[in-house]
């Protein structure tokens, strides 16, 4: 669940802070125990650890039950650089977090295309993997473990104090909750909620997503190994009884609780669950109750999390929204793709699905800057058509040439780039973001700061932020839903959703805009209002090809219609043309009945 | 005989017999899959405690080893139809999608706790009922056991198969799998499906849990890694076909055995590495039914 709260920069931000690294300064000089001071170690490199889990399962929406493999990567190799190479901390730390990035690579690529249960057996294999790893290879010394790993050191040279280690794990583990929220939101984290929301509507707007993924997976896998090196080097002793499924499960079943996809989820979560076997100690024969019974119950009652739950309730997300009171950019329409030269020829576009002909010998040529409709009884192969031309599908035969390009078989994101982008028959919204993030999801591709401009907000970033968000609301306003933009997008009506969409895929700047379906389900008015807004995305220089079944809409704003029935183009022509033609009408309403006069 | 080629034949019964368990575990998986889109991963823990209950019922309680079968399968398949109550219903229209994945999990950490608690943690040996002489075909030695867990197992997979294609309860539980709504409206009562297809599921788990502990030993940490092995060999198979799982599990049976001739730290790797391989080039299984989502 994402909301824009907590978005506090500013000095709010910044007092929030000071007091978290107050406390953290204060907790073991207020305790001063030992056994209590190890304990606050251990809370800070797991919520660390959180963090990833929850970047990976709540950003991304993936599945994880093998994080404790990354884990282990980043504290063995810590552990061995120490004692085998003689690195020192400072050194083999980050390299440490630097093998489990890589490391989440290479758990991010079978998982890219796997999904369901076979996701979660892919996590699982690769947790099972490294645990046999680090217990049967000598290198790693197995369940004798490595031993003697030294602490961090200090400028003086002595190694550092218990309170000391605090100090030091507490203090980037707020760093990284920082810049976890820093990417949280920004354009990073923008797109891996899309990622979880819609993935086809994601890669249709230029979001490769493959490639987000693995970013998905390397951050989580970087704060992960991070946590697994602090835990390293705690108590000078590491084996491979630790990075057991259990270590898994433990840090799942923390974001699960704290609340998935929340930027205080991992804090909330890590510090209860880790809290619960120091607190009920003398239940360890249970522990394995407890935690089930846990996941359980957050599972079956709350599914958001405590913190996620919190949120739902109206009075903190009103206090907590922020409202967007910025002044609509409407240059942006102005801006959108002008089409000169987007000419477009199918030739022979072929796609069949097994023994379906969905697609049989099609060909299509589109003058740019006019509305272009595609009409025909269901099942006659538009929405197959357009899923061909945005390069969802790949074509059997045939090729696509657009501004003199050969463009069959690309993948969506590329023919995004190409200016090319859609909508959808049924309803692909980023349903968890806000209607304005849906709309500033559009803007992928032409955003220019990168990562580490996001990640530590720089002037650029947060300048350009703002500017999208300008623009974003001046599209809303021009669809008509500019009062709605603080809403979540699967909240809004039917017919909200569809101008959202619409709204969404201009920010994308297209020069062909395929719309599929965009009357379904809508009421008159709204049927008047689309027609307009067609009406003006056209005079605004984008092409656009219409597939519909209203045909008073469709007759009404396209310059030329095409005809689809069984696959097959069977007319094409102005409307008044495709309107009398008989082969039309009977693929409609059949052939006319030969014992009428009987 | 070549020593080389004694240990080699050893492997592949070795791997044909755990093998067959794996495929029998797999069974389990594509039942309630096909019927739910769920599966159980705590699918191991439920072999474990058919093991366990067996291990009380034949050495404690000293009941004739049909019989301790018979209360083993029974017993497991009971807690499956407690699994899908507590862990499956509530959440299989969830706002989360991948929530079955997690309660199932969560009920087989419970099930280990208990598992502990009433058997403890150690391992126990469970004596085959065929003896522990060694058969000798040539200078090869098998145990008897392996030979009962090849056929039983195998058997049970086919008459599994035969029932759900030939029998009308089969039939009916297929329809369900098929389409749930359609088999609603002719009258098929789903919920009872569905209990059936998990009570079947768990049943399959636990009497694979019998058979297997004469060969390894029982104890409550046992199922775990079969479990996830058994995935191994579903997604050889794809989810959804039947046959494909049972040569998968064959299949991960033998690769493993054999390749812990060549060094036994491989054997334990090698199938995790097939599961990731795998679904990195086959997201859906190898032989798995490859299908495009309607956009």
């Amino acid at each position: 669940m994402r909301l824009p709260i907590f978005a506090a920069t500013g000095s709010l931000g910044w007092l929030i802070v000071a007091i978290a690294a107050t406390v953290i300064w204060a907790l073991p000089l207020v305790l001063n125990d030992p056994f209590f001071i190890l304990v606050l170690q251990s809370l800070a490199y797991l919520y660390i650890a959180a963090i990833g889990v929850d970047i990976l399962v709540g950003w991304t929406g993936q599945i994880s039950l093998g994080h404790a493999g990354l884990y282990a990567v980043g504290a063995y190799t810590s552990a061995l650089l120490a004692t085998k190479a003689g690195f020192p901390f400072w050194i083999g730390a980050p390299l440490g977090v630097i093998a489990a990035g890589i490391a989440g690579v290479v758990l991010a690529l079978p998982s890219l295309r796997a999904k369901g249960p076979y996701l979660a057996m892919v996590t699982l294999a690769f947790g099972f993997m490294v645990e046999v790893t680090a217990n049967r290879w000598d290198f790693t010394g197995g369940p004798m473990g490595i031993m003697a790993i030294p602490g961090p050191t200090l400028p003086s040279g002595a190694e550092m104090n218990a309170t000391q280690y605090f100090w030091l794990i507490g203090g980037t583990a707020l760093l990284v909750q920082m810049l976890a929220a820093n990417l949280y939101h920004s354009r990073v984290g923008r797109t891996l909620f899309a990622l979880q929301g819609s993935e086809v509507a994601a890669e249709t707007l230029g979001i490769n997503v493959y490639a987000w993924k693995v970013v998905g997976f390397v951050l989580s896998s970087a704060c992960a190994g991070l946590g697994g090196v602090f835990f390293a080097h705690q108590n000078g002793f590491i084996n491979s009884d630790t990075f057991v499924f259990g270590l898994s499960v433990q840090m799942l079943t923390s974001v699960l609780m704290g609340g998935t996809g929340t930027l205080l989820g991992p804090l909330v979560g890590s510090v209860i669950l880790n809290l619960i076997p120091t607190v009920f100690a003398h239940l360890h024969e249970y522990h394995l109750y407890i935690y089930g019974g846990i996941i359980l119950v957050t599972i079956i009652f709350l599914p958001k999390g405590i913190v996620g739950s919190l949120l739902l309730l109206r009075p903190i997300r009103r206090l907590l929204s922020k409202t967007n009171e910025g002044v609509p950019d409407a240059s942006i329409l102005a801006d959108l793709g002008r089409s000169t030269g987007m000419t477009l020829s199918a030739r022979g576009l072929s796609k069949h699905f097994g023994g379906i002909r969905a697609l049989n010998n099609v060909d299509l040529d589109i003058t740019p800057g006019t509305v272009h409709g595609l009409i025909g009884p269901n099942g006659s192969g538009k929405s197959t058509f357009v899923n061909v031309l945005t390069g969802i599908y790949r074509p059997t035969a045939g090729s696509v040439e657009i501004a003199g390009h050969q463009i069959a078989g690309a993948s969506p994101h590329l023919m995004a780039r190409m200016g090319v982008t859609r909508t959808f028959q049924s309803i692909r919204l980023f349903g968890d973001l806000t209607v304005l993030d849906n709309v500033m999801v559009g803007f992928h591709l032409g955003l220019r700061r990168g990562f580490f401009a996001h990640l530590l907000q720089t002037r650029g970033a947060v300048d350009e932020e703002a500017a999208l968000r300008a623009k974003a609301l001046a599209l809303l306003a021009f669809v008509g839903i500019a009062d709605r933009a603080n809403d979540l997008a699967q909240n809004l009506s039917y017919g909200q959703q569809r101008l959202l969409e619409i709204a969404r895929a201009l920010a994308a700047r297209p020069k062909l805009l395929l719309l599929d379906e965009p009357a379904a389900g809508v009421n008159p008015t709204e049927l008047n209002h689309l027609a307009t807004i067609i009406g003006q995305i056209k005079a605004a220089g984008v092409t656009l090809i219409v597939i519909e079944h209203h045909m008073e809409l469709i007759m009404g704003i396209s310059d030329t219609i095409s005809v689809l029935d069984f696959g097959e183009k069977i007319a094409e022509g102005t409307a008044a043309s495709v309107r009398a033609d008989p082969k039309v009408i009977e693929a409609y309403l059949g052939a006319p009945s030969e014992s009428m006069d009987a | 005989m070549d020593p080389i080629f004694v240990k080699i034949w050893q492997a592949v019964i070795s791997g044909l017999s755990i093998g067959s368990i794996y495929a029998l575990i797999a069974q389990g998986y594509y039942v309630t899959f096909i019927t739910t889109a769920t599966l159980n991963f705590g699918q191991g823990e439920f072999l474990m405690i058919g093991a366990l209950v067996g291990l009380t019922c034949y050495v404690s309680l000293g009941l004739p080893f049909p019989m301790a079968l018979a209360i083993a399968v029974v017993v497991t398949g009971l807690m499956g139809i407690l699994l899908e109550r507590v862990a499956i219903r509530p959440v299989i229209r969830h706002v989360l999608s991948h929530s079955w994945v997690l309660s199932t999990v969560a009920i087989s950490i419970i099930l280990k706790n208990a598992a502990v608690n009433v058997w403890g943690p150690e391992q126990m040996k469970f004596p085959s009922p065929f003896g522990d002489q060694v058969l000798k075909i040539g200078s090869a030695g098998i145990f008897p056991q392996e030979l009962f867990i090849i056929v039983c197992a195998i058997s049970t997979v086919l008459l599994v198969q035969l029932f759900l294609k030939k029998s009308l309860l089969g039939k009916a539980l297929m329809a369900v799998a098929n389409n749930r709504n359609a088999a609603a409206v002719v009258g098929i009562d789903v919920k009872r499906m569905v209990i059936l297809a998990f009570m079947l599921s768990s049943a399959l788990a636990g009497l694979g849990g019998i058979l297997i502990s004469p060969v390894t030993f029982a104890w409550a940490y046992m199922g775990t890694v079969p479990g996830i092995k058994a995935f191994a060999a579903a997604i050889f198979g794809g989810l959804e076909n039947p046959i494909g799982i049972l040569i998968g599990g064959l299949v991960i049976g033998l690769l493993e055995q054999l390749f812990g001739v060549i060094n036994s730290n491989l054997k334990e790797g090698v199938t995790f590495l097939f599961i990731l391989v795998m679904l990195a080039f086959r997201p859906t299984g190898l032989m798995g039914r490859r299908t495009i989502d309607k956009v």
